[in-house]
């Protein structure tokens, strides 16, 4: 996932060695801080990310450091930290951890907002905190801490803000170097994103012409972090059922109207992205993917199931349950839900809920997929 | 799995022209001082409209049950206040009647946190008690013009915003100066009765507010009218036949924490204003128009962030903080017509400022960067001897601020904070929690005390004789300047000293 390709970086920069935590939106977000790092000519090896994370890890090196209790994904950030200053065999001479304030997403320009969930955004902070309050374990250990606040969502924005963080570490570094990393950023993220949508819809075109069902995945983009997540859609695929998540889905035009195009042109909404018809007060990027997923899913005929993750005390979620569910439920598509998920993986339960799960799809995905199929119209680009 | 119709989010039914005056507009959510004003706004333009009951314990339960457990506390308080509110009706007049004869209206159209999500929350809320028929209205709250919501039964415009906007920087005046009085009055009881003639009487006032035609006329006339300054001006003089002894030693408790709990004053924050007074304190509350004040910092932040990318921005940026100038102006001149004791809004961009080196201040959500640099600005300006803040259970913002406060306070060990999570149950350990800081904030503010009386070399007995020879001092409507201390008492002994030497 956190893989990166070699390019050509202009001149030399010194050997800096930048950790960023491997949290939160940076899992939808981390080409294009690589492709941002390696753009200003810091080697591909020179960026590290901290593990997936892990109970072990929390223990090792979070433990005394948290300020408040909260969801997991963000309490578990500070073993995040602490693996970065204290776990590396190299120390490293940066920790970056940006405030990420907005997020890129396909429904930009079609819902209110694409904001990140507050605890997201404020995380820095909150962890930062852990390690400066009795004292400044940074300074202590000789590592700067640079956690800019970006709004990736409006990228006209970007360079300007990250330009101070960036020149701190790299002084003397002119705006103008900054822009063209940061478009090369994009350029990344999207190249990335882009692949990755691909591989989405050749696995559902594969579904289309076998007739055969899989299974989208709602979720945030940090329960692909198996220590968030806990991996319950590995499972199911061991069961041979292809996965997709939802911040991957196909997003072409041919797709998007025959799955979308008699709403739009019944008036309801007012492009294929537009979710103002199951979720009006669309501000939250994730939140508002989340929901699209659910529409997609409703529509198309293959995705037989959807698993809904969400983690413990998470306030964004919650109001989603209801809006998701019907959302799917009502199109005929099986539901399931993880909810509350923590630091441990419920073993037992998960197990005998993947084998309910992948029992039902087995004896009722036929019959959904024929359903599903009867309700939409003819011509589908899938099976083009 | 059986398939049924896809589905859809709740739109309100019509709110139609004709239906005014007939359909009753609830809300709530505020104190009760500017609910009572903003009633009487609705009522000036022609509305029928009712407050909701304050929120309860049964309500939180409600809306727990109704919506979703684990939801931010004030959601759970607000949607379980209206729904049970709507059950009561429905089951005194009927369903469709209820449905007919009630809308709700509330702000909650923005931003990061859950409160740009409470439709959810009460949509459901409405389908579980089977009145999806009831029709409820999100108003926009950075927007003053919106035109009509849906329907047309309620315009969003000049006169209903601003009137609204006056009726809570009156109520936030009235408030301010209702708890500086409170601690130190003479006569127990006297300060709640001038205060409920008062609001009648302000109530009166917005009831019968002078329209103006078009949305200049309207503001050009709310600018410029002495109108609610004379409406505060009997405030005033009914304030003035309050007695009130501020050598009594009280420490001074600001209120901060989520813009719900640390406004509304009853159970959804323990009571904990009362609570703190009975304990002792004076209260520094929270006012609406900080929230306001900030609202309009966050536009500007906005657009800074604009700057050298987009060519009007700096113009944006002017014209916000014009704006600003313009709100605190406009309360300045209301407070002036309380003698100016009511507190000053603080600097927003000196909030900023404080607050910097610990949390960003583009971060959003609930008070973003304010529950930091309000905390820090008290203590450093020494406007407070301790902060209460009251934190939601589940509030996604407020967590992190909370968190955030690690640092303030690994950088200032004095800084006395009470950080309350608020769930609705678990009062006495918020309670006690609150107490044990308390206590040190009682001892800091005689420590205070004792050392204005060393520093003037007056001693108690002496300072009330210097009381006892100008009355005027021992009147609610004294303004006791800021002599650098915190406490009032402390404040005032050094206030008579300067005037002895003057
Ligand atoms: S979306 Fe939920 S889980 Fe993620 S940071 Fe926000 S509150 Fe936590
Ligand atoms: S600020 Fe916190 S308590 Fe208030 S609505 Fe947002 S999440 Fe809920």
């Amino acid at each position: 996932m956190f893989g990166r390709k070699p390019s050509a970086a202009p001149g030399p920069r010194p050997r800096l060695r930048i950790g960023i935590p491997r949290t939160l939106n940076i899992w939808s977000t981390h080409q294009f801080w690589i492709g941002l790092f390696e753009a200003l000519g810091i080697e591909a090896r020179s960026i590290v990310f901290s593990s997936d994370t892990s109970e072990e890890q929390g223990r090792e090196f979070g433990r005394g450091r948290g300020t408040v209790d909260c969801c997991y994904p963000v309490k578990c950030m500070s073993g995040h930290y602490g693996e970065l200053i204290f776990g590396q065999k190299r120390r490293i001479d940066v920790l970056f951890s940006p405030m990420i304030y907005s997020l890129p997403s396909m429904l930009h320009g079609h819902v209110a907002d694409s904001l990140a969930c507050p605890r997201v955004m404020a995380a820095p902070e909150n962890i930062r905190a852990g390690f400066t309050r009795e004292k400044d374990v940074f300074a202590e250990q000789g590592i700067r801490y640079l956690a800019p606040l970006v709004s990736l969502g409006d990228p006209r924005l970007v360079a300007k803000q990250l330009h101070p963080a960036l020149a701190e570490m790299l002084p003397g570094l002119p705006m103008k170097e900054v822009q063209r990393a940061v478009d090369a950023g994009y350029q990344a993220l999207s190249a990335f994103n882009d692949r990755l949508r691909g591989r989405s819809r050749e696995i559902l075109a594969w579904c289309a012409r076998e007739g055969r069902p899989c299974i989208l995945v709602l979720a945030r983009p940090y329960h692909m972090d198996p220590g968030i997540g806990h991996e319950i859609e590995t499972d199911l695929q061991a069961h041979g059922y292809p996965i997709l998540w939802s911040q991957y889905l196909p997003t072409d035009g041919d797709l998007m109207d025959w799955l979308f195009g008699e709403q739009v042109r019944a008036g309801e909404i007012r492009s294929p992205f537009d979710i103002a018809d199951v979720w009006p007060t669309s501000y939250s990027a994730n939140t508002n993917e989340i929901l699209w997923g659910a529409k997609f899913a409703a529509r198309t005929p293959w995705i037989t199931c959807v698993i809904r993750l969400t983690s413990y005390e998470c306030g964004m979620d919650q109001p989603t349950y209801t809006p998701v569910q019907q959302t799917v439920e009502r199109s005929g598509t099986l539901y399931f839900s993880f909810q509350d998920l923590d630091s441990t993986k419920p073993a037992g339960s998960v197990k005998i809920r993947v084998e309910t799960i992948a029992y039902y799809l087995e004896r009722m995905s036929a019959d959904i997929i024929g359903r599903k199929q009867a309700r939409m119209p003819p011509g589908c680009p899938l099976l083009g | 799995m059986n398939q049924t119709s896809p589905y859809r989010t709740y739109r309100p039914a019509p709110f139609t022209p004709e239906e005014r005056g007939q359909v009753e507009i609830l809300f709530g959510g505020l104190h009760w001082r500017a609910e009572r004003l903003i009633k009487a706004v609705f009522e000036n333009l022609g509305h029928r409209a009712r407050i909701l009951p304050t929120a309860t314990r049964e309500d939180l339960l409600a809306g727990r049950e109704l919506a979703d457990v684990g939801q931010c506390c004030p959601t759970s308080f607000t949607t379980g206040n209206l729904a049970n509110f709507l059950r009561a009706e429905a089951s005194r007049i009927g369903a469709e009647e209820t449905a007919r004869r009630y809308v709700y209206v509330t702000a909650g159209s923005c931003g990061a946190c859950r409160f740009g999500q409470y439709h959810q929350s009460y949509e459901l809320a409405l389908r579980n008690v089977g009145l999806e028929a009831f029709r409820l209205f999100l108003v926009a709250q950075d927007r003053m013009d919106q035109g009509a919501l849906a329907g047309g039964g309620l315009k969003v415009d000049m006169p209903l915003t601003l009137g609204i906007l006056w009726a809570i920087l009156c109520a936030d005046a009235l408030q301010s100066l209702e708890y500086q009085v409170r601690p130190y009055e003479v006569v127990p009881g006297e300060t709640d009765r001038v205060v409920a003639a008062c609001v009648d009487h302000l109530e009166q006032a917005f009831r019968n507010r002078p329209q103006r035609d078009g949305k200049w006329g309207s503001l050009a006339w709310h600018l410029g009218t002495g109108y609610f300054v004379e409406a505060l001006r009997e405030v005033y003089r009914r304030f003035e036949a309050i007695e009130v002894d501020r050598l009594r030693v009280r420490p001074v408790v600001k209120i901060t924490g989520e813009f719900y709990l640390q406004t509304v004053e009853g159970e959804p924050n323990h009571n904990m204003h009362r609570w703190l007074e009975a304990e002792g304190a004076e209260v520094y509350p929270a006012a609406i128009a900080v929230w306001l004040d900030y609202w309009m910092r966050f536009y500007v932040q906005g657009f800074e962030d604009e700057v050298g990318v987009d060519r009007t921005a700096r113009a944006k940026i002017a014209a916000v903080r014009a704006l600003q100038r313009v709100f605190g102006w406009t309360y300045d001149r209301l407070r002036a017509a309380l003698g100016g004791i009511p507190h000053a809004l603080p600097d927003q961009y000196e909030l900023r400022r404080l607050a910097a080196p610990y949390y960003h201040h583009r971060l959003s959500g609930g008070e973003g960067d304010m529950l930091v640099g309000k905390a820090l600005w008290a203590h450093l300006n020494r406007r407070a001897h301790m902060i209460c803040e009251l934190s939601p259970y589940a509030c996604m913002p407020n967590t992190m601020s909370i968190g955030a406060m690690a640092g303030v306070l690994g950088k200032h060990p004095d800084l006395l904070y009470a950080p309350l999570e608020i769930k609705g149950d678990a009062e006495v350990h918020a309670l006690s929690r609150c107490q044990m800081i308390l206590t040190e904030a009682k001892k800091r503010a005689q420590r205070e005390y004792e050392e204005a009386l060393e520093r003037t070399g007056l001693t108690t007995e002496r300072a009330r004789a210097l009381l006892e020879a100008h009355p005027e001092m021992r009147r609610a409507t004294y303004r006791v300047p800021h002599a650098g201390a915190a406490g009032t008492a402390a404040n005032l002994v050094l206030h008579l000293a300067a005037r002895g030497r003057a």
